[in-house]
């Protein structure tokens, strides 16, 4: 059985004193490619900003890397609207970001850490793309480039928030597909945040649905996308409509 | 020209102003807090006013006060409540209208008070001058040495976060030195220059470069070029340095701007 690489027990997310999931036992192994889903609104991003340490979570606990007692090395690919455009960086210089986590204090990335970046680039097909202004990047390159500079931190798990969000059909699949060929290939761990239906159908491998109440279902895809499952985890979406 | 004393002065105020302020103004336009050095600007007026009602040493109050300005309005930037302009609009009027009240109840004479509050790079010290020199070396070094915190912190902070990086201490680093840089500079050449010095050569450089590397070195070119020109111009046509510099850095950026979206359309 695969080592565990995150694991929380009890756990209530949310923002300031609103609570938005509880009581969420989840267990990420090492190489698990996981989607989560639920309605809008439903505290997917919440969660995932909890599990990065980017909140504080309202209750329970998370553990990482618990076998090894240490902290896990994280790459966050945050939705790329979040990201100013205004700033003049080429695709390589976004991807050098990921190397500002293996830098101490004041110091300046090398050219160990371009060579990285650029073979992370590489890694998601963006090599020729390195010179390149982030911001006159295609939606689906700049994906590529957020990736990238996800895996330049060298991270244990990739977490993505919305990856295929806003794209064409073409773009969805070669995104999804990279994914899946980092988690075969490399053994990358892959967490992604989605409200497409479909993407979790076509590429996921387990499922963490969360429900119109606020509670988390994790299970194999097979059995998470039950019909039954999922008008009890939509239901109160679907009486909105 | 070099010859005479006071004109050297001037030049090399004028070009440490420049080299201590327009890197910095990459930064500033693009956390889009622009407006923040202008209010941040009055709120020095006002503190070197408040200094001289009580008679106490200007530059440690308008320091004191900057770069609790900056701090304060870096910490309110976050408020869910108001947009962020909101924060700024009131520091700026209260800046404002405290340096009148204040100066209204001064014992010293207007003209006086006047110079101390805007600043006058013809009566620059010596002593001055090797004070700006220090700080504004130092905060080179530390702007080199930081670049990646200080991008991370402001381009995306929650990547900054998962990396381990302590991004509210080095936004605190960040609006601090900023805060000090603003303080010695309005010391020597008043808001206005110091507020245009923060803004218009980074505006510029960005709009010719698409390279964030270039556009500090595009930045730091201009504003050492227009306050050298503009101290020269000055001299020449009998003109108000401080507004001659302001003037050519506008000009500057409004040709950079035409520039590039002239290019943009090719």
């Amino acid at each position: 059985m695969p080592a565990e690489l995150l694991k929380t027990e009890g756990l209530s997310v949310g923002y300031g004193r609103h609570e938005v999931l509880r009581g969420i036992d989840l267990t990420i192994a090492r190489g698990d490619f996981l989607g989560v889903m639920g309605p809008n609104g439903a505290g997917k991003t919440t969660l995932l900003k909890t599990l990065l340490g980017l909140l504080e979570p309202l209750a329970g606990r998370i553990s990482a890397a618990p076998a090894a007692g240490r902290r896990v090395l994280f790459g966050y690919v945050p939705q790329r609207e979040s990201l100013d455009l205004h700033y003049p960086l080429s695709a390589l210089e976004v991807a050098l970001m990921g190397r500002y986590g293996r830098l101490g204090p004041l110091r300046r990335p090398g050219a160990a850490d371009v060579r990285v970046a650029r073979e992370a680039l590489a890694r998601t097909h963006m090599e020729r793309f390195a010179d390149r202004p982030y911001r006159k990047l295609s939606g689906g390159q700049k994906q590529r480039v957020l990736i990238s500079r996800a895996l330049a931190a060298e991270p244990e798990i990739l977490l993505l928030d919305e990856p295929t969000n806003g794209m064409d059909v073409n773009s969805e699949r070669a995104i999804m597909e990279l994914l899946t060929e980092l988690q075969t290939e490399k053994g990358t761990t892959v967490v992604f945040v989605t409200h497409l239906m479909h993407t979790i159908e076509r590429y996921a491998r387990r499922v963490a649905l969360i429900t119109f109440d606020g509670r988390l279902l994790i299970g194999e895809k097979a059995a998470m996308l039950e019909p039954a499952v999922l008008t009890g985890a939509y239901q109160a979406n679907n009486k909105n409509l | 020209m070099l010859t005479v004393p006071f004109l050297r002065n001037i030049l090399l105020a004028g070009g440490l102003v420049a080299v201590g302020l327009s890197p910095w103004s990459v930064y500033v336009v693009l956390r889009r807090i622009v407006f923040s050095g202008a209010a941040v600007a009055e709120v020095a007026s006002a503190a070197v006013a408040l200094a001289v009602l009580f008679q106490l040493a200007p530059f440690p109050i308008a320091l004191l006060l900057t770069v609790a300005s900056f701090l304060a309005l870096s910490r309110l930037a976050d408020s869910e409540v108001l947009p962020p302009e909101t924060m700024v609009g009131m520091l700026y009027a209260g800046g404002a209208a405290a340096s009148v009240l204040l100066i209204a109840k001064a014992p010293r004479g207007e003209a006086d008070i006047l110079n101390i509050l805007f600043g006058n790079i013809l009566t620059v010290p010596s002593s001055l001058l090797w004070t700006m020199a220090a700080v504004f070396g130092a905060l080179s070094l530390l702007q080199y040495l930081a670049a990646k915190e200080f991008l991370i912190s402001a381009y995306d902070p929650d990547m900054g976060r998962t990396l381990g990086l302590r991004v509210g201490l080095w936004n605190m680093i960040f609006y601090g030195s900023l805060g000090v840089a603003v303080a010695v500079a309005i010391r020597t050449v008043g808001a206005l220059l110091t507020f245009t010095m923060l803004v218009a050569p980074g505006a510029a450089a960005l709009c010719l470069t698409g390279r964030l590397s270039r556009a500090f070195k595009a930045a730091l070119a201009f504003g050492v070029l227009c306050a050298l020109a503009g101290v020269v111009l000055s001299y020449q046509f009998d003109l108000p340095t401080g507004p001659t510099i302001v003037a050519l850095l506008v000009a500057v950026f409004a040709l950079s701007f035409a520039f590039g979206r002239a290019a943009q359309a090719v």
